[in-house]
């Protein structure tokens, strides 16, 4: 199978050797996961109960400045060192069923943030102070935090396999 | 601009609540974290190494014990080092004995390793416990 050929190729380079036989390396790359987790959920989460409809008062504009940042550093701060954390082993993580799934809903969640951030409403942010939710704000809200947690849930599983 | 949680963060709290509680629950049915999945009582094994799986994050010997094959859970580098054990002593045909906690379930030969002996050198993976 290809996907198996090239993680045996990954697997037989050095970085992955490194990160094998490692005493601090693999811990500190692990111990990055989680911060890059943390920011990103940590950003994502206020967002998406504002955009269902918590804290109405709160200017969404306002919100997002700031957020919207701290997820995206978040987000390549988990994905590079996740990456890492593939490359250490990657045979056992292709034929993973709940890696497979975790990738997927990664992909879900990154892609209906990036629908919603590029959809022609995202202008009406500015003006949405006070005004009540948007219906499909609410959903992609809903949908945010449920991928997200499926994403950490997943990952955390393939851990205790 | 109230304080007060909308009955629709309240629903979503509560079930975040539940999820959580349902996943921590489920955590202690899975290996390689602590030893809540193994057995209480010590116990041992002696067989002869088939394959080695060895560093981050989880350090695996497979091991033939009298014709059955059975998942020794060993250290990750930093612990081995600490025991003294060297990757080179855990290689496929090596005789060894493993004392430790076997897997709750009889049917599952996965077993904890705790203490590895070579030709009758001890390596102490868990100098803290019995």
């Amino acid at each position: 199978m290809l996907l198996e050929t090239l993680a045996a190729g990954l697997q037989a380079t050095e970085l992955s050797h490194t990160l094998r036989s490692s005493i601090w390396l693999y811990p500190l790359v692990n111990t990055g996961h989680v911060i890059g987790i943390a920011l990103l959920f940590g950003a994502i989460a206020p967002l998406d109960l504002r955009l269902i409809g918590c804290w109405k008062g709160v200017p969404l504009d306002h919100l997002s400045r700031t957020l919207i940042p701290v997820a995206i550093v978040g987000l390549v701060l988990a994905v590079s060192t996740g990456s890492l954390l593939f490359a250490t082993r990657p045979l056992d993580y292709v034929v993973e069923p709940l890696f497979g799934i975790k990738m997927t809903l990664l992909c879900a969640a990154v892609l209906n943030a990036l629908l919603l951030r590029l959809s022609p409403q995202w202008r009406w942010v500015r003006v949405a102070t006070g005004a009540p939710p948007r219906l499909a704000w609410r959903i992609a809200g809903i949908v945010s935090i449920v991928l997200w947690l499926g994403v950490i849930t997943a990952g955390r599983l393939i851990g205790y396999r | 601009m109230s304080p007060t949680r909308t009955p629709l963060m309240h629903r979503l709290l509560q079930l975040v609540a539940c999820a959580a509680i349902a996943i921590a629950a489920s955590m202690p049915a899975f290996a390689h974290h602590g030893w809540t999945w193994a057995e209480d009582v010590n116990s041992e094994l002696t067989g002869v190494i088939v394959a080695a799986k060895l560093g981050n994050p989880h350090g695996e010997l497979t091991l033939d014990v009298s014709g059955a094959n059975w998942i020794v859970e060993v250290g990750q580098p930093w612990r081995n080092e600490r025991a003294g054990l060297k990757d080179e002593m855990l290689v496929k045909g090596v005789k060894l004995t493993v004392s430790g906690h076997r897997h709750a379930d009889p049917k599952k030969k996965v077993f904890k390793a705790e203490r590895v002996f070579i030709d009758g050198k001890k390596f102490d993976l868990y100098p803290d416990r019995d």
